[in-house]
């Protein structure tokens, strides 16, 4: 099976104000495609750092991002995007839904950034999370769970081989944590894409097919 | 969609920018339209039927009521080349509630003035206690043909009335002003002469200055106004400045003020997979948005505005070319896009990581 994301050596470095803080020392990860993967650990060991660097929205102090087979270690920022646009979703810890927009218009967006023709396909996304009839409120009009669907739809409407979640159910209780991660399988099971989902709770990352933890900025298994 | 959503989210600050745009183009739009009223005034001074002007030399002759008017005619049209000199007695009138210059001519010599077609109510004048007055006139004051005007202690009957674009607002009978001024001589405040071809106004001009008096040919009355339209090109040149300035003031506030709280928003749509450039025009279309709504306000307000001077000066002129529309929206246009390029171009560079976790 191919490989869809894999860090060799991934090191991170935070510098402010003179002070140099790692976030992430030497981190090898390999996902397959279709696997999912969830990454555990405690607060501030790397977890999202190790998330944004596999999205291509950073770039690493030292090592390498392979992303669908693409090094990308001296990709220039258009080349990132344009990878990232092809072969992520995201879905943020705190859904990060965009105010001034409809759950439509946020799932639209997506298409739109891409330059792809909406048509109903942004609808249908909804109705697929369950959220068609709530598709013209906005993010202030939506229950948090509602919300993360939606943050969900958005991610995934535009096909990604590779969705990354950042905490997906972290501000939810586990009635709707239950039902957003629910989504997130049946999605990777109807799908097929890869799943890589940070959490800090046993009984989620559980429900992936490979758990890979971390502690100060390193892996202890992979 | 996201641009227009975002700009809307903040009513009152994109009001606000809005109306600042609006403000600059409509100042710089209605200053343009009152520098027409100089033209006005000089394009109907030079629409008679003459080439050149001819005033006394000294204050001191138009102190006492001006040249007499017999006297220089006559010295005038023996001038070679001179084919008619027409005595004017200006004088200061009020009617429509502002002060006129009334025109008094001796009635044979209106058609210089103003041809047949030019009236367009009743006749021109005959003699006695009567005056002719433009169709501007008119509407500002809502004087009707036949109607009764007293002043200086007078009964005057309008007789008729002429289509704007006459040399004066208001015409009397020169010997009737004359009367009312108590001239013990019927005196002209200027002559207008007509040559009797082009080529001889230059020969006259001489003539004119070796009698002690002041010519002023057609070409010359323009290019003493030309120094004041310059004058007046540079105050709307000024304005034009300023108005630019405070639109890109106003857009640079605004959009940094918008960058500032779109920063999280930033990282959001870098996340979702937004370009830079994409910020960078998502940005820019904010600002062409707000940009758009300041050009309509000012247009609206430029058309209320000049109303408002007509409503209030009836007879002033507020004449605005398209192409000055063109150059406002140039002006809003540029200084929209020098206050918006910096801004945009720093959102767009903003680390996206740094911005969703920016609280």
């Amino acid at each position: 099976m191919e490989t869809i994301l894999e860090t060799r050596g991934l090191t991170k470095v935070y510098r402010s104000d003179g002070v140099a803080t790692p976030a992430l020392r030497g981190v090898d990860l390999a996902v397959r495609a279709g696997e999912f993967v969830s990454i555990m650990g405690p607060s501030g060991c790397g977890k999202s750092t190790l998330l944004y660097l596999a999205g291509l929205l950073d770039t690493p102090t030292d090592g390498t991002v392979v992303l669908a087979g693409t090094e990308t270690r001296n990709l220039g920022d258009g080349e990132r995007t344009r990878l990232r646009r092809r072969h992520v979703g995201y879905v943020f810890q705190r859904f990060n839904l965009l105010p001034t927009l409809s759950a439509e218009d946020n799932v639209a967006l997506a298409l739109r950034l891409r330059g792809r023709r909406v048509g109903d396909l942004a609808r249908e996304m909804l109705a697929a999370v369950g959220l068609e009839d709530e598709r013209r409120r906005r993010p202030n009009q939506l229950s948090v769970g509602e919300q993360q669907r939606v943050a969900i739809a958005r991610a995934l409407v535009t096909g990604p081989d590779l969705l990354l979640a950042d905490e997906p159910t972290g501000n939810l209780d586990s009635e709707t944590s239950g039902r957003v991660l629910a989504l997130v399988e049946r999605f990777h099971a109807e799908r097929g894409q890869s799943v890589v989902l940070i959490t800090h709770n046993e009984q989620v990352a559980a429900r992936a097919g490979r758990i890979v933890r971390m502690r100060d900025g390193k892996t202890l298994d992979g | 969609m996201l641009p227009l959503a975002n700009i809307m989210a903040r009513r009152l600050r994109t009001a606000i920018s809005v109306l600042a745009i609006g403000v600059g183009v409509a100042l710089f739009l209605v200053l343009v339209g009152l520098t027409s009223m100089l033209r006005e005034i000089a394009e109907r001074t030079v629409n008679v039927d003459a080439h050149l002007m001819v005033w006394p030399a000294s204050d001191q002759v138009v102190l006492s009521g001006g040249l007499p008017a017999e006297k220089v005619q006559k010295d005038l049209e023996a001038i070679p080349g001179v084919a008619r000199a027409i005595p004017v007695l200006r004088w200061p009138f009020e009617m429509a509630g502002r002060v006129q210059n009334v025109y008094g001519i001796r009635p044979p010599d209106w058609p210089a003035f103003a041809g047949p077609e030019r009236i367009v109510a009743g006749r021109p004048l005959r003699g006695g206690f009567e005056m002719v007055i433009d169709t501007r006139l008119q509407k500002a004051g809502g004087y009707a043909l036949g109607q009764e005007i007293e002043r200086w202690g007078k009964r005057f009957t309008i007789v008729g009335i002429a289509r704007e674009g006459v040399a004066g607002r208001v015409f009397m009978p020169i010997e009737t002003v004359g009367a009312c001024l108590d001239q013990t001589q019927l005196r002209a405040s200027f002559f207008y002469v007509r040559a009797e071809g082009p080529a001889v106004v230059a020969s006259i001009r001489d003539a004119v200055a070796a009698r002690g008096l002041k010519p002023v040919t057609f070409d010359e009355f323009y290019d003493m106004l030309a120094s004041s339209f310059v004058d007046m090109d540079l105050v709307v040149g000024a304005v034009v400045f300023v108005a630019g300035f405070v639109c890109f003031l106003v857009i640079l506030l605004t959009v940094y003020t918008m960058v500032i709280e779109r920063t999280r928003q930033i990282g959001i749509l870098r996340g979702i997979g937004a370009s830079r450039s994409q910020v960078f025009g998502l940005i820019l279309a904010e600002a062409g948005l707000i940009c758009l709504g300041g050009v309509a306000a000012g247009f609206l307000m430029t058309w209320a505005g000049r109303a408002a001077v007509l409503h209030l000066q009836p007879l002033w002129t507020v004449d605005i070319p398209p192409v000055r529309f063109a150059y406002a929206v140039l002006l809003a246009v540029g200084g929209t896009l020098l206050g918006a390029l910096h801004p945009a171009m720093r959102a767009a560079r903003q680390d996206p990581v740094e911005c969703l976790r920016y609280e």
